[in-house]
């Protein structure tokens, strides 16, 4: 079982694309402090589960984008940046609220993809509270329904400048 | 001056008072008055006791009191001290008792009933013929059925558990019956001196036979496996003065009864004796805590407990059986005061403890840990007794069992070098128990501690609770203080302890020396738990103080509990009592065997969508349904096949008299 599991990675070898150029520019105040590495909390507060997928794919063997300092965790307070993704739903405001003050200073929050930017296509919907910058202050948005892992991985660099 | 005699008149006298207090006194001063003269009863007999240790012996002959039998009383260093501690925990009790029985049980009949119990224990120990002490026993068992049945009018079960208490003690009755007389049969007559004599005529059948016999008798009365199954149920249901009086002094007279009968009346005995003792107690501690641990309800988590801690001291008794049988009389005195000061330890937190669940009892009504929780508020004062009690109760250092327990694993360490073969098989095997046994028991205390006290009420009750009135703090008090002291300064009971080991084991050479640091005699250990206590401390105050300090650099934040923004968070998060025991009933899956049954409902509309889940787990005691189910399922038929010879006719049954009668006649004729 271990073994055959070494020899799998033995045969497979590096899958990591190539990494790109790092970024030019950094994203905020914030990220200078968080020094190249930066803790991640996701919150999904009502997507479709199109950009988690996505979310997934940066964080996997192809895009790796761990190699870049930037790593998910399981609680706010153990996290540097929210990531989240979706419209904020009705249900989900209150707790996006507190997940933001949760998590300590100094803080950055990612939206991810179309909907929570300006609610995609479900804006004007009777559960939907607004887009994500109208629940938290947000820092960087990607765009893209849902964004391409490259436009995350690239919106994280800008993060952990990396 | 005889203290001893001075002692136990006081008893006596206050004893039978008391107990007319209680049918002559009025309601409202009854409990004051028969709790008060309980507890000097009590108090007398610790001062008989104490009295008897320290070298002062009484006896006393009355051939003409009990027809037949007489009675014959003798005080000695083994008596006098399960005399003392069945005393203090009368005491004790008997105060907390004014309190208590208030609201439940002061009626005329436990009130008048408590002090003769009191009084039957105090009895037991000094008897000194088989037919004073079965008398005694007799009363003991009776007198505490009584109590345990006083709140039967409120509660359906305490009838249940009387009736298996009522049916188990008298199995066990019949057993010490059986034994003592063919003992008595081989002697002059009935006194313990005659039996003494006679103990070296008998065959070793014989012997074995008196000896399995009793220990069955009294094995049951200790709550050993697998004749343990009365005292979960029992001691739960019975008031909780007298829990505490029954699970700390009336199971102590089972030991005393395997000490006295098989060390002091039949010589010591052979080895297979005492390895049978030293296995029923390994089991007994395991088994025992296993299911404590298991258990959701309070007070017969503290039955198992019970349980548990017998097993630890005739695991003590068993070895200094063993090392005695093989000319080791040394440390046969260190594993038998190891033994004694268990007792006397048990009994001080198990004193303790029961009084702070009857304190929660009274307070919420409720015994079930899972609706408790948050005592810690409205009841300070129990919350810091029951916490005391489970520190002692869990073998940690700063704890009363831990010293005993000690000395137990170093007897049974130190017999090893020097044992033969079944002895060197069973030696490892007992302390691996006796270790088990003390991690499980501090994953019990925890439980019963951190889910019972701390966290969030459960329910209204718990949320509502107010502190029990003043006497019952001083109750739960004076055993605390008896906790501390067994804890910290063990040296003031030991060299009185050790005496009565010494002369039990047959050595003049006390087993353990030093008031402070406590050393053994002829093997190498020392320990100290009062300087352990205080380092303990120190490092505790340490750690805090450094805390404090290197906290207050940054700025302390008030920030909002993390709740997975969900919030806020109830007390059904918290984990419960079955939750907390969940990972252990996991890894003892084999030996537990929980029934567990989970049923989903669906809406009809569809099968994605649940309605309801409901979720069942019971932990029945195994034992009890591999060994008394089919035992009493024989019984049933029996009785069935019995039925059918008596049908109700008058002359059938004169028919069997007189065929019977004939079939006498014939067989004496014919054997002539």
């Amino acid at each position: 079982m271990v073994l055959s599991l070494w020899r799998k990675i033995r045969r497979t070898g590096r899958v990591a694309e190539p990494a790109p150029p790092p970024p030019d520019a950094a994203a905020g105040p914030a990220v200078a402090e968080l020094a190249g590495s930066v803790q991640i909390r996701h919150v999904d507060a009502g997507s479709c589960n199109g950009c988690e997928v996505e979310i997934g794919s940066a964080f996997g063997p192809v895009y790796d984008a761990e190699r870049y300092g930037a790593r998910l965790v399981a609680a706010p307070r153990h996290a540097d940046a929210l990531l989240v993704t979706g419209p904020v739903t009705r249900n989900m405001a209150v707790a996006l609220r507190r997940t933001y003050e949760a998590t300590p200073e100094p803080k950055v929050v990612v939206a991810v993809g179309d909907c929570a930017r300006d609610c995609g296509v479900f804006a004007g919907s009777y559960g939907v509270a607004g887009a994500v910058r109208d629940v938290v202050p947000v820092d960087v948005e990607i765009s893209g329904c849902p964004p391409r892992p490259e436009a995350i991985v690239a919106a994280l660099r800008s993060l952990t400048g990396r | 001056m005889n203290l001893v005699a001075l002692g136990l008149g006081a008893a006596a006298g206050a004893g039978v008072a008391s107990a007319l207090m209680g049918l002559l006194v009025p309601r409202p001063a009854r409990a004051a008055a028969v709790g008060l003269g309980s507890a000097v009863t009590g108090a007398a007999g610790v001062l008989a006791g104490i009295a008897a240790m320290t070298g002062q012996t009484w006896s006393m002959a009355a051939p003409e009191l009990l027809p037949i039998a007489g009675v014959f009383l003798e005080v000695d260093a083994l008596g006098g001290l399960f005399l003392a501690v069945a005393g203090a925990v009368a005491a004790v009790a008997a105060i907390y008792g004014i309190g208590y029985s208030r609201h439940h049980a002061d009626g005329r009949a436990p009130q008048a009933v408590l002090p003769l119990f009191v009084l039957t224990l105090l009895i037991v120990p000094i008897a000194a013929s088989v037919g004073t002490f079965l008398v005694c026993w007799e009363l003991m068992a009776l007198t505490s059925l009584l109590l345990v049945l006083t709140e039967h009018r409120r509660r359906a079960q305490v009838g249940e558990a009387g009736r298996w208490y009522a049916i188990m003690t008298h199995l066990g009755f019949m057993a010490i019956l059986i034994g003592l007389l063919v003992f008595t049969a081989q002697a002059a007559d009935d006194t313990f001196p005659a039996l003494r004599a006679a103990a070296a005529t008998l065959s070793p059948a014989v012997a074995g036979l008196v000896f399995l016999m009793i220990l069955v008798g009294f094995g049951s009365k200790a709550g050993v496996l697998p004749l343990h199954a009365w005292l979960p149920r029992a001691h739960p249901e019975a008031p909780s003065h007298v829990s505490a009086l029954m699970s700390a002094a009336m199971v102590n007279a089972g030991v005393y009864g395997i000490v006295r009968v098989g060390f002091d009346l039949l010589g010591g005995g052979a080895r297979w004796w005492w390895l049978v003792v030293l296995l029923l107690g390994a089991l007994s501690a395991v088994y025992g805590i296993l299911q404590a641990a298991m258990s959701t309800d309070v007070k017969r988590l503290l039955g198992y407990s019970t349980t548990e801690n017998m097993g630890l001291v005739l695991v003590g008794v068993g070895a200094s059986g063993l090392f005695a049988s093989a000319g080791n009389t040394v440390l046969a005195a260190l594993a038998m005061a190891a033994a004694l000061l268990h007792v006397c330890n048990h009994a001080a937190f198990k004193t303790l403890l029961f009084l702070a669940a009857g304190s929660v009892l009274h307070a919420t009504g409720s015994r079930d840990l899972d609706a408790l929780g948050g005592l810690r508020r409205g009841m300070p004062a129990t919350t810091a007794a029951f916490g005391l009690g489970a520190l002692a109760a869990s073998a940690l250092p700063p704890g009363t069992a831990f010293v005993s327990e000690w000395l137990l694993l170093q007897s049974l360490i130190q017999g090893l070098p020097n044992a033969g073969i079944a002895t060197s098989i069973v030696l490892p095997v007992a302390v691996a128990a006796v270790a088990l046994t003390a991690g499980l028991a501090v994953a019990t205390f925890v439980k019963a501690f951190g889910v019972g006290f701390l966290a969030r009420p459960r329910s209204d009750a718990a949320a509502n609770a107010a502190e029990s009135p003043a006497t019952m703090l001083a109750g739960m008090g004076l055993a605390g203080v008896a906790c501390v002291a067994l804890a910290l300064v063990p040296g003031l009971a030991l060299p009185l302890i050790g005496r009565v080991a010494g002369g039990i084991a047959g050595t003049q050479t006390a087993p353990a020396t030093g008031a402070l640091t406590i050393e053994l005699a002829e093997v190498t250990g020392t320990l100290s738990p009062f300087l352990l206590t205080v380092a303990l401390l120190a490092a505790a105050v340490l750690v805090v103080v450094a805390l404090r300090v290197a906290a207050a650099r940054p700025r302390r934040q008030e920030a909002r509990l993390w709740d997975c923004g969900a919030g806020p968070m109830s007390a059904r998060m918290e984990y419960t009592a079955t939750s907390f025991a969940e990972p252990l009933q996991r890894v003892f899956d084999n030996v537990v065997q929980p029934v567990q049954d989970v049923d989903v409902t669906h809406y009809q509309e569809s099968r994605y969508l649940v309605q309801a889940v409901e979720y069942r787990r019971q932990i029945p005691d195994r034992i009890e349904r591999r060994f008394y189910e089919p035992v009493l399922l024989a019984v049933a038929r029996w009785g069935r096949a019995g039925r059918r010879l008596a049908t109700g006719s008058v002359h059938r049954y004169l028919g069997y008299g007189f065929y019977t009668l004939c079939a006498l006649l014939i067989a004496l004729v014919v054997m002539r």
